[in-house]
């Protein structure tokens, strides 16, 4: 099942990093979004054309890769997550994979479709304003939204049933374009 | 009153609280010390509060989520005023603080 767009289109001589997180080798935790997203920012940002500011190309790319790792590792089912990235002229992609559950995979489905019906900017302010009314939410979407809104990010989703077994795998797929 | 780490620092001089570092914490109920922090500002009534987030490098979308919610708090106070201060040199400033002020237009943000 797919949600928003999500293909990618830089071709094979764009420079690429993959990073594999093996949840066997370390003690994966929160903080390894943060290193791992400014491990790839600072890869990148050093690699851009100089037309490109860097030093907004390190930023949008470390806080989306953050956020959309944030949330693999949020809701992970054990096992590795894979990072691509990529860059080719000013086109930034990355595709990040990880598995879950089927009961997460049904309630993430969900929350797409209900991000990908509205205007981003429209959904954000009536979120956040959902949010504030119960101090505990944490905001379901938010994260994505702001990608959406505030960075113009292109995402989709992928969602592939791992053969005889009740997981999910998840492509996160995201493109920016840096400027 | 300060919340110090290894990553980021949170403190109050007067009716301005300062932000420095990079905040990347995992949800709300890790960001509640600083919501708390920043509500005992609101709870002394002052005319006017200002953040300062020029030294805040990096916020993660929960943080984000919990200027919004202080925003909104503040919102349902109209004596007491709001600035906010941010840094072009800081690119998610310009990105999502605009957001702020879609919530509360009195908000005076400045990004300078």
């Amino acid at each position: 099942m797919q949600f928003g767009t999500p293909t990618l289109s830089n071709s094979a001589d764009a420079k690429s990093i993959r990073i594999v997180i093996s949840s066997d080798a370390i003690d994966l935790s929160w903080h390894h979004c943060g290193t791992t997203s400014d491990f790839i920012s600072e890869f990148f940002s050093k690699a851009c054309d100089s037309d490109i500011d860097a030093n907004d190309a390190h930023h949008s790319i470390n806080y989306l890769i953050n956020e959309i790792l944030e949330n693999a590792i949020k809701f992970r089912y054990t096992d590795d997550i894979v990072i691509t990235g990529s860059l080719e002229m000013n086109s930034f992609e990355i595709c990040i994979t990880n598995t879950v559950n089927s009961d997460t995979a049904e309630r993430f489905q969900e929350v797409l479709s209900e991000l990908l019906s509205r205007d981003p900017g429209e959904l954000l302010l009536e979120k956040i304003e959902q949010n504030a009314m119960d101090m505990s939410s944490g905001g379901s979407g938010l994260g994505l939204l702001t990608l959406m809104n505030d960075y113009d990010a292109r995402l989709g989703w992928a969602f592939d049933k791992v053969p005889e077994q009740s997981q999910v795998r998840l492509a996160t797929v995201a493109a920016l374009t840096l400027s | 009153m300060e919340i110090s780490t290894k990553e980021y620092r949170v403190w109050i001089e007067g009716t301005k609280i300062h932000y420095e570092g990079t905040m990347r914490l995992s949800g709300t109920d890790a960001y509640a010390p600083i919501l708390s922090l920043m509500n005992d500002v609101l709870q002394s009534k002052p005319d006017e509060i200002t953040l300062d987030l020029t030294e805040l490098e990096f916020l993660n979308s929960s943080g984000i989520n919990l200027l919004a919610k202080f925003t909104i708090e503040v919102r349902k106070q109209p004596d007491i005023s709001i600035r906010v201060n941010g840094s072009k040199a800081v690119p998610w400033q310009s990105k999502s603080l605009k957001n702020l002020q879609r919530l509360h237009p009195a908000l005076e943000l400045t990004i300078s």
